[in-house]
């Protein structure tokens, strides 16, 4: 029961001065304490201040604080008012109750609140208040309830949108923390689940909650996350993507190195690999950490589906990986550069399709990817119908179009949209980085062949190389190889033979499950036989 | 890391700063298909090059204006050199010559026979041109090849590279001819190619037109002593000269069959090698030819009941006979008509008597005249098609 | 310590085979055939064993001054002048190989890719994006190194199965052509190029698990001597000697004989995307030696401020080539007699002799 309220961090020393008000403990009397709040919550029409008497002691005062809308009002008035004000006399069995005992009183046997907390600090209180608990403050006592009586009113658990699949769970996470925690708490019933929460944002106070799996994620890990999200002194924090850009191991990098997904399935499985999630309130993305380049490539069904049909997609996915990234540039180098690349057949039908199309290949291919980058931008800022409507518009019409007009091959229209198409399959977050590599790579190779393509490829290697997530190399387990862990790259192996968690983030308990899981008939089985 | 885009940047700014040098739009290149040599009357080399139209090419589209098109072009330079005569033709040609996609060289004959131990340094050096592209000498002018037309194909360079590749002839890359223009055990051979009048088609050319339309066709083997043409071989001999080189698969082998006048079968070869053993015995040199070759049947006439075994059996031995017959001819007839080891007898000596091939080796000609070749040959059946017995006519 | 990384086994071999491989690959092929004839093979054989000791003579003094690099323990043993002395010889030569390095880098996509573009162009990105692995560490370039050379080789391998159908196993015969002498001659080159195993030394101190130091050595040698045996007697399989001698590139010129059912073939401009990468790894060690062992030898923390300053020199050491004939000829002929004599075998047999009779370092005397 009588839990302390949010976790004191670096970052909260001086909310007092963001938020206007002097910290201080709170008076015995209520009406100063009622002045002060007053003070502090001026011009806040959404916050309730309401007085009444305590059924069981006429000189004791009792005043309710809440904001309107985010405190649960059937609870504060069903739970705390009509409880205190009427029944508790029904219960106590009209026992008089002096005013110095009133607050023990009301706390052990007058409220029927599923949760309160205790505190004797202003600034908590307004906490509190802000967050949606309903505050009770008792005459004669410098302590005041805290009643967890939030409102139900959020938004249902829906489908994912952002990541749909075939098979498996459906739900994702919603705006709302807790009911985001539960989610995952559903999925993981294990004491050894640890979700902590601290404030982050001097003045939106948002409750962020570190999630991970006691035992099993690093021991590194969980200090390094605190450590990091500790260091944040930012004004707001309104979305994850805050976070992220403040806790990156190397800021100054296309891609990503914290995993966003709004599958509580998918956090599951991270935090069962080991790692470690960030929740935020009010977004409905949660951060997994650390993240590796691999991780955009997979997807949350590869698990579920049967191992052998999963790893043919993969090889699938890491083709368009390589084809989103090189395939404009390939074909400038093969056309403008290289024609020894193109069989005798195709190189004529190319040549004769760019014979009316004034423009060298580069200009072609940049016409058709800003086209394509406009259209993917605006089929996803329209309304959803419109927005198909305008992606097939413009796929449609305006690519043959601008065929017919002479002002581009239709060879060049493949490639641009088979890349484009290509880069959906990977993880959206993933196909944002290699949109940008992609134009560097098709200027390299527009200007040096495929040597400059050769060369700019080198680059991007090695800056992955060089790409650390929480202290974990972003290409592992490819490089460096660990070999055990090649079993979920591009093959997946199936569930009986995963024996093991992925060795470099999982350095603790690396042992997964029971060997011999292999399944068969019943006499061949291994398991139990012996 | 803020070194990514430096490096980046600044490696674009090197690619751009200086232009790009190498590219070549696909439009400012003059695709050469098939390449041509003769010596002009003045003894300078004379470069015929086939260039396609890429409009011809369109594939698919609607708009495509590819047929009734001439699909190629077909341009003339000279010089000194073979690059003085490509310079030259810089000149004709208003867009860079691009010879990557080549697929044939046909020397003409009158170039061949002066030597083209030259033009083979030039295209070994030169970048573009593949190292398998078809080697043929044309019986006449090697332009003349260039400039007839084919039915099916749409250039007769990729036409007579088709012919090459498909057919049954002498088959000879680039490679394998500087290979064996280098080696001294081998002399090089190349396919022969001919343009002939055949009969009356509609001719590309002219949209509807009928006339008397020429064609190339591949029609033997030339031979070579050193890089200088020598001779002919005909179809019949080219198919002798496969046997010995082990490359006869798809040759098909016809032999009457004793005691019946009108009895004929047809073999076609499915695999086949050929091994040569030098022997040296007291000074003078022997060579046994070992052929093995195994047979489908694929054609009979005036047998009737053909799948007993006695029968196999003795197809087996008519098979073998024709094979030494062929073979044994077409050995005697290049020893003693152009005195070339096109076969490759002397890198078998070598192999096998390193030490004496060393001091023979300049005096090789006479010993190759001198020496005794016997071939051997064993022929199997394998297959007698679908059918085992003759389908009479009267059956029905 | 300027160098914090650490690297593993199999990291370390696959950087030495990518200090040895990508340029031996071209290079070494024609010479030797040239020489030997078809009897390269045991040229390369020779080789192998001159390359093996030259790895025991590293081993041995790596594992004597454990977590030392060539420039320390060449202090210690030699005293501080005679050790500065060797340490300066030893940046000269990282200098000089590496500018001949990235000639024969540039040398490939130049002649066979790309002939219009000048030269300074691929010295540029090659030294440029090299020393970006180099700036990196360590750590960094061997990453780049395990993922690139695994696939490039297999590649590569590839495309040369692809070629088994034009192979004939005759052209190898007879055994034995040339003699005694011409397949010593033959086994020069190839010996100065494996030598370069001697780089070892520069790498060894940062192996997680230092005693494996003999084990990367040996495996790096063998593997380099089979690669370049495998290239050289495909080539003679596909080409004969004569031919094979000929080329400038006989391995390129191989891939591009390539033809498998009218459409797998023109592979040469695959080959030479994917040996780029290589050869980009091989720059980088170079790179990286002479980078680390001037902060050595200089004393300094951190060895990144060296990083541009070394691509300068090595961008104006490679411009001073004149030619490509010419660095044919230095490369295949006097490069790998100066190479072999004084860096790869003289002055580490010098440096263990030493500390043998001074007894120093950690089996020292024994």
């Amino acid at each position: 029961m009588g839990r302390r309220l949010g976790r004191r961090t670096k970052g909260q020393e001086d909310d007092a001065v963001a938020r206007g008000f002097a910290d201080g403990p709170l008076s015995r009397d209520l009406d100063a304490n009622l002045r002060e709040l007053k003070a502090i919550f001026d011009r806040c029409s959404d916050v309730v201040f309401r007085e009444f008497v305590f059924a069981q002691c006429n000189g004791t005062r009792l005043a309710l604080v809440y904001t309107d809308g985010l405190a649960d009002k059937a609870q504060v008035s069903d739970q705390i008012m009509r409880a205190l004000a009427l029944e508790v006399p029904v219960a106590a069995g009209g026992r008089r109750i002096g005013k110095g005992r009133a607050l023990e009183f009301i706390k052990k046997r007058g409220l029927c609140m599923h949760q309160i907390a205790e505190t004797d600090r202003l600034q908590e209180v307004v906490r509190a208040v802000l967050s949606g608990d309903t505050v009770l403050l008792v005459d004669g006592h410098a302590t005041a309830i805290v009643n967890v009586a939030r409102s139900p009113e959020t938004r249902r658990v829906a489908d994912s949108e952002v990541e749909p699949t075939v098979r498996g769970p459906r739900e994702a996470f919603v705006e709302t923390l807790r009911v985001n925690t539960s989610l995952i708490r559903r999925k993981i019933k294990s004491p050894s689940l640890k979700i902590e929460t601290l404030r982050l944002g001097r003045v939106t106070g948002t409750e962020v909650a570190v999630v991970y799996i006691e035992g099993i994620a690093n021991d590194k890990l969980v200090p390094e996350v605190k450590d990091r999200l500790g260091r944040i002194q930012v004004d707001g924090i309104l979305e994850t993507g805050y976070i992220e850009e403040l806790i990156e191991d190397n800021p100054w990098t296309f891609f990503p190195t914290v995993n966003i997904t709004e599958k509580p399935d998918r956090v599951a499985a991270m935090l069962l690999e080991g790692r470690a999630a960030v929740i935020v309130d009010g977004s409905p993305f949660v951060m997994t950490m650390p993240n590796l380049l691999v991780e955009y490539v997979h997807s949350t069904e590869d698990y579920y589906e049967r191992f052998l049909f999963v790893s043919a997609v993969r090889v699938v996915r890491f083709l368009s990986l390589v084809a989103s990234l090189t395939l404009p540039a390939a074909y400038i180098a093969a056309v403008s550069f290289h024609h020894e690349l193109l069989p005798t057949t195709l190189l004529l039908s190319i040549a004769a399709q760019r014979e009316a199309v004034p423009y060298p290949v580069l200009v072609e291919v940049l016409i058709m990817e800003v086209l394509f980058e406009i259209l993917r931008e605006a089929g996803l800022r329209l309304p959803r119908p419109l927005g198909q409507a305008i992606s097939i518009v413009g796929a449609l019409v305006i690519g043959e179009a601008a065929i017919r007009a002479g002002l581009v091959a239709a060879s060049t229209v493949i490639v641009v949209a088979v890349t484009g198409i290509g880069s959906f399959v990977l993880g959206y977050r993933l196909s944002i980085a290699f949109r940008l590599l992609r134009f560097i790579l098709t200027l390299l190779s527009a200007a040096l062949g495929l040597f400059g393509l050769v060369a700019g490829m080198a680059v991007v290697i090695i800056h992955l190389c060089t790409l650390r997530s929480f202290g974990v190399p972003y290409l592992s387990p490819i490089v460096p190889t660990t070999v055990v862990d090649l079993k979920d790259v591009v093959f997946r192996a199936p569930w009986w033979a995963m024996f093991t968690r992925p060795r470099l983030i999982a350095r603790r308990d690396r042992t997964r499950q029971a060997p011999d899981l292999e399944p068969g008939p019943p006499g061949a089985r291994s398991r139990g036989r012996r | 890391m803020r070194g990514v885009a430096i490096i980046l940047i600044l490696a674009l700014l090197a690619a751009f700063c200086g232009g790009c040098w190498s590219r070549r739009e696909i439009t400012e290149i003059a695709i050469v298909l098939g390449m041509g040599l003769d010596l002009t009357p003045d003894g300078r080399v004379g470069l015929s090059l086939q260039i396609a139209r890429p409009g011809a090419f369109y594939g698919g589209g609607d708009t495509a204006g590819g047929e009734g098109r001439v699909a190629c072009w077909v341009v003339r330079g000279e010089g000194e050199t073979l690059e003085e005569a490509a310079a030259y033709l810089a000149g004709k040609v208003p867009r860079e010559l691009y010879w990557g996609h080549s697929v044939v060289l046909i020397f003409g004959e009158e170039m061949a026979r002066r030597g083209v131990g030259a033009v083979a340094d030039f295209f070994g050096r030169k970048r573009e041109p593949r190292e398998t592209m078809w080697v043929t000498v044309a019986e006449g002018r090697a332009s003349d090849v260039l400039e007839c037309h084919s039915v099916l194909e749409k250039t007769s360079a990729q036409a007579a590279a088709f012919l090459v590749t498909m057919g049954l002839g002498t088959a000879v890359r680039f490679r394998e001819f500087v290979e064996s223009l280098a080696d001294e055990g081998v002399e090089p051979i190349a396919t022969r190619v001919t343009v002939r009048e055949v009969g009356v088609t509609p001719c590309p050319g002219e949209a509807g037109a009928v006339g008397p339309h020429r064609q190339a066709e591949t029609s033997g083997t030339a031979v070579f002593r050193g890089d200088k043409l020598v001779g002919w071989l005909d179809q019949a001999e080219t198919r002798g000269l496969l046997w010995l080189k082990g490359r006869a698969v798809g040759q098909v082998l016809t032999v009457r069959v004793p005691g019946k006048p009108e009895g004929w079968l047809s073999f076609r070869a499915r695999r086949q090698r050929a091994e040569i053993v030098p022997r040296l015995e007291g000074g003078s040199v022997r060579f046994d030819v070992n052929l093995v070759a195994e047979f489908d049947m694929v054609e009979q006439g005036g047998i009737g009941d053909f799948a007993g075994p006695d029968q196999i059996r003795g197809s087996e031995r008519l098979l073998a006979g024709a094979m030494e017959a062929e073979a044994g001819a077409v050995v005697e007839r290049v020893r003693s008509a152009y005195g070339s080891d096109i076969f490759g007898f002397g890198d078998a000596f070598h192999r096998k008597y390193k030490r004496e091939w060393h001091e023979m080796k300049g005096r090789w000609d006479e010993e190759f005249a001198r020496a005794e070749v016997r071939i051997n040959a064993r022929a199997f059946v394998r297959e007698t098609g679908l059918l085992t017995i003759r389908a009479e006519t009267g059956r029905e | 310590m300027a160098e914090r990384g650490r690297i593993s086994p199999t990291q370390a071999t696959l950087l030495m085979v990518s200090t040895v491989l990508p340029t031996a690959i071209l290079f070494v092929p024609p010479v030797v055939v040239r020489r030997a004839r078809q009897d390269a093979w045991m040229s390369l054989a020779l080789a192998v064993i001159v390359g093996l000791l030259v790895a025991r003579l590293v081993i041995g003094l790596s594992l004597r001054f454990p977590r030392k690099t060539l420039f320390q323990y060449s202090e210690e043993i030699l005293g501080r002048a005679g050790g500065k002395a060797v340490g300066l010889l030893y940046i000269w030569w990282f200098l000089h190989t590496g500018a001949l390095v990235i000639t024969d880098f540039a040398a490939l996509p130049c002649i066979a890719l790309m002939p219009e573009t000048p030269f300074i162009v691929f010295f540029i990105l090659g030294i440029a994006v090299s020393g970006y692995a180099v700036r990196g560490g360590l750590e960094v370039l061997s990453r780049y190194n395990e993922l690139v050379t695994p696939v490039s080789l297999g590649s590569i391998a590839l495309i040369f199965a692809l070629l088994t159908k034009e192979m004939r196993i005759e052209r190898l015969l007879p055994v034995f052509d040339t003699g005694a002498i011409s397949i010593l001659k033959g086994s020069a080159t190839p010996a100065g190029w494996l030598g370069e195993i001697v780089l070892l030394s520069m790498v060894a101190p940062y192996l997680s698990n230092e005693a494996e130091v003999a084990r990367v050595a040996y495996v790096s040698v063998l593997a380099v001597g089979a690669c370049v045996t495998a290239a050289t007697v495909g080539t003679l399989l596909v080409f004969g000697p004569d031919l094979t001698g000929a080329w400038v590139f006989p391995v390129f010129s191989a891939v591009r004989s390539v033809v498998i059912a009218n459409f797998l073939e023109r592979l040469e401009s695959v080959a030479v995307s994917v040996w780029v990468f290589l050869g980009l790894a091989k720059i980088g060690v170079f790179y990286y030696a002479a980078v680390l062992g001037s902060a050595q030898w200089l004393g300094l923390k951190d060895y990144r401020c060296l990083v541009a300053p070394t691509g300068v020199i090595l961008l104006g050491m490679a411009l001073l080539c004149p030619s490509t004939a010419e660095l044919f000829e230095f490369a295949q002929g006097a490069f790998p007699v100066y190479a072999l004599t004084v860096f790869e075998v003289g002055i580490p047999l010098l440096l263990s002799c030493v500390a043998r009779i001074r007894g120093k370092g950690a089996t020292g005397g024994a």
